[in-house]
């Protein structure tokens, strides 16, 4: 029977990442986002929990947990401080292509001396497009902006291969718009040495994919916390003779709001609880990524919204969470490029369309016509 | 978290589709060219009878909550019948809405009166539930029915509205009001039997979509009902808590009926999808967008659904919850039966296509069983204490 209860483990995984969220990332928000950095302390607090190498197979000593897991630590960072969450991650989404393309010995070679330096930053770039050439052994290009003030190593995606490059990049600091507590730079590769290549359409979807939800569960955090936000201004803050959320229009702007993370939430949960099952998520975790980044883009600007001017001015949170979510959406291509893989089996697909969970539509379809 | 179907309800799907594929769709398609309700005589309901469907889910036991058809079941259920014809659907024989509030509020003896006769049905039998009337339909506390105690029994007097089924009902659950300024704390619900005098004036309404079962008027002139017939007796109203607390109950109706607004969207879907590929229009990044648009929220309507459902079955408060699935799956299920009729464009315009029936019958998903303002209105109680204007 459809469940989504989550295992005491992971229970117990949720809690104490949600309060070192609420503890540690979110009261320092803001210095952290003039800092383009997270204070030592607080580094070593997560280092305590072990974020760091949550996805990391034991056998490197890391806790081996799932695509589930994963996400459900990236929505509470992501509710803390999303740009912090990052800069929390030394490794990212890069751990999923040196794992999917290059197996063990990529992660010995290239993840692991990017977990020992402190504060080191690895850094994973779909290029589609592409904006960075290879030549021979060497890589050229630059890229407009990454959540990073370091590349200590880069991984560049593209739909049929990836490769690694540590040498020669340089970074220089942009603004930014959101995630500042992560560092923003563009960069510039003026040939770097290509120290891995890999070849395999099947390992770039895969990392997409496992990439994709990364990005989305900080989403849905971000956005549940914009939600969460505005609804206890809203329910605070007296117009016209009663709290604001008791006006009608405000009331439904609320409740879809909530459903519009909660939906968020679930396509996440789904498309992981697939990546974990060993089910098709090409298409479930560019959806959930798709969702994802529009639904912040309707949940967050409404949140800012409901504080009225309020929201505008940094004393409040919510116009770095509209930042922050529009600044996520962008990651991997955006939303564009996630649709190119969310569509691609309905060219293919002649019979009924999957809807997702245990497919138990299409699935069935399949075996009774 | 594991969202397989034990193979006990994915038996029970594939029966479903075999039954919804080979009689549902074709009545239904039939029953929308003709205009009018499937007749209470066609074999068709006799034939489900024969195949065990349109039974009670109450096991005879004196319990008030039938044991092993959770409402994920029913949930996952109620979305493969409407994929083949919601009208349909609404159509089988058995309790129907009437149902839930026997289960909920009615006493051992009534509970065995009324649906005792679904355990194993000898024919095809039908239950009815109603509560709109002409001037209250959202407004439930509003209702205006007049419930008067006189010796031995109660007399009703007024109107009702958009019941299912109502016409060819063993039985009716009929709402009532014994004083309007009491709101919700002055309603009663009786079982009003067929022939009972003075109810009558059925009257079938004319349907936008949805024309495979009877939506039914019909007025109450004095009808004289047993004291016996009052749902679960005098008692059961002393304290508001304890009807409050039956009505809740109905909290596992808003998810199935969710999840079928899922099941339409998804039924237009798939003809959509299928008319695209069929005439290259697959190519096409607009179609494709939104078709994959249409896609991702029916999937995550049906996860609300499954969730509302799983709160039911765990007897969780899932007030939200089901509330929430309510208020996305109908949108999501027009959405898409009107994208089908873009993409059938002129096609869909000649109003003789499943697309177009069912562009017709999803609108009415996001009314019955609380509109999605109404649902709007329930969130914002739990997320933000919205007051109510009046109690009820």
């Amino acid at each position: 029977m459809p469940d989504f209860t989550l295992s005491p483990d992971l229970v117990l995984l949720q809690e104490t990442v949600r309060s070192f969220a609420a503890q540690e990332l979110r009261p320092r928000e803001r210095a952290a986002e003039a800092a383009r950095g997270i204070d030592g302390g607080v580094a070593s607090a997560c280092e305590t929990i072990g974020l760091a190498r949550l996805e990391l197979p034991e056998s490197l000593g890391g806790a081996g947990l799932g695509a589930l897991a994963g996400a459900i630590v990236r929505e509470e960072l992501g509710a803390g401080d999303a740009g912090a969450a990052l800069a929390l991650d030394p490794l990212g989404p890069v751990l999923y292509a040196l794992r999917d393309f290059g197996g063990e010995d990529a992660l010995r070679a290239f993840a692991l001396p990017v977990l020992e330096a402190a504060g080191a930053r690895a850094i994973l770039v779909f290029d589609a497009m592409p904006r960075i050439h290879t030549e021979g052994r060497r890589a050229h290009g630059t890229l407009p902006w990454v959540p990073a003030d370091r590349a200590d190593l880069l991984v560049v995606l593209e739909r049929e291969r990836a490769y690694v490059l540590r040498d020669s990049i340089a970074c220089e600091p942009v603004r930014g718009t959101g995630l500042r507590a992560a560092g923003a730079s563009a960069l510039r590769i003026e040939g770097s040495p290509v120290l891995a290549e890999w070849v395999s359409t099947p390992c770039a979807r895969r990392t997409l994919a496992h990439a994709r939800l990364h990005a989305a569960a900080l989403l849905v955090g971000v956005m549940r916390q914009a939600a969460e936000f505005s609804r206890r201004y809203a329910r605070d803050r007296v117009a016209f003779g009663r709290p604001i959320a008791h006006h009608q229009a405000l009331a439904f702007l609320i409740t879809d709001m909530a459903a519009a993370v909660d939906a968020a939430r679930l396509l996440v949960w789904e498309a992981a609880w697939r990546l974990d099952s060993g089910l098709a998520a090409d298409e479930a975790c560019a959806s959930a990524f798709v969702e994802c980044a529009e639904a912040s883009m309707f949940v967050a600007p409404n949140a800012l919204q409901i504080l009225g001017g309020h929201g505008f001015m940094q004393d409040h949170p919510v116009e770095k969470y509209l930042r922050d979510a529009r600044a996520l959406g962008l990651l991997l291509g955006g939303i564009d490029a996630a649709r190119d893989d969310a569509e691609r089996d309905l060219l293919g697909i002649a019979g009924p369309v999957d809807l997702g969970g245990d497919d138990p539509q299409g699935e069935l379809h399949a075996a009774s016509s | 978290m594991d969202l397989r179907l034990d193979a006990g309800l994915r038996t029970r799907v594939l029966r479903v589709r075999a039954l919804g594929r080979e009689r549902m769709r074709p009545l239904g398609l039939e029953a929308d060219r003709l205009g009018r309700p499937i007749p209470a005589d066609h074999p068709f309901f006799a034939e489900l009878v024969r195949l065990g469907l349109g039974r009670t889910r109450w096991s005879g036991e004196d319990a008030a909550e039938p044991g092993g058809f959770g409402a994920r079941a029913v949930v996952v259920l109620a979305e493969e019948m409407a994929y083949w014809d919601r009208g349909v659907a609404v159509a089988f024989p058995g309790p129907g809405l009437g149902e839930a509030p026997l289960l909920s509020l009615g006493t051992a003896e009534q509970r065995e009166r009324f649906l005792g006769p679904f355990r194993t049905p000898d024919r095809p039998r039908w239950g009815a539930l109603a509560m709109t009337e002409p001037g209250a339909g959202s407004d439930v506390a509003g209702i205006r029915t007049a419930a008067h105690r006189e010796a031995g029994g109660w007399v009703l007097s007024g109107a009702k509205s958009f019941a299912a089924n109502a016409s060819r009902a063993d039985w009716i659950v009929v709402f009532a009001t014994v004083d309007p300024g009491l709101g919700r704390d002055g309603h009663r619900a009786f079982v009003v039997e067929r022939g009972a005098p003075g109810l009558g004036d059925f009257h079938v309404e004319h349907k936008m979509g949805l024309k495979a079962y009877e939506s039914t008027s019909f007025t109450l002139r004095d009808c004289c009902v047993p004291d016996a017939n009052l749902l679960g007796g005098e008692s059961a109203y002393d304290r508001r808590a304890g009807f409050k607390g039956a009505m809740r109950s109905f909290n596992a109706t808003r998810p199935a009926i969710a999840a079928m607004a899922v099941g339409m969207g998804r039924a237009a879907l798939d003809e959509s999808h299928a008319f695209a590929r069929a005439n290259g229009l697959l190519g096409r990044p607009r179609i494709r967008d939104r078709l994959a648009n249409v896609r991702r929220r029916l999937r995550a309507a049906r996860l609300l659904c499954w969730r509302a459902a799983q709160l039911a079955d765990e007897r969780r408060p899932n007030a939200l919850e089901a509330s929430m699935a309510k208020a996305v799956a109908p949108a999501a299920a027009f959405d898409a039966a009107m994208l089908g009729m873009e993409i059938l464009g002129e096609v869909g315009g000649r109003g003789d296509s499943l697309v177009e029936k069912l562009f017709r019958d999803a609108k009415a998903m996001d009314i019955v069983e609380g509109t999605g303002q109404i649902q709007r209105i329930v969130m914002a109680r739990q997320l933000v204490d919205l007051p109510r204007d009046r109690e009820g």
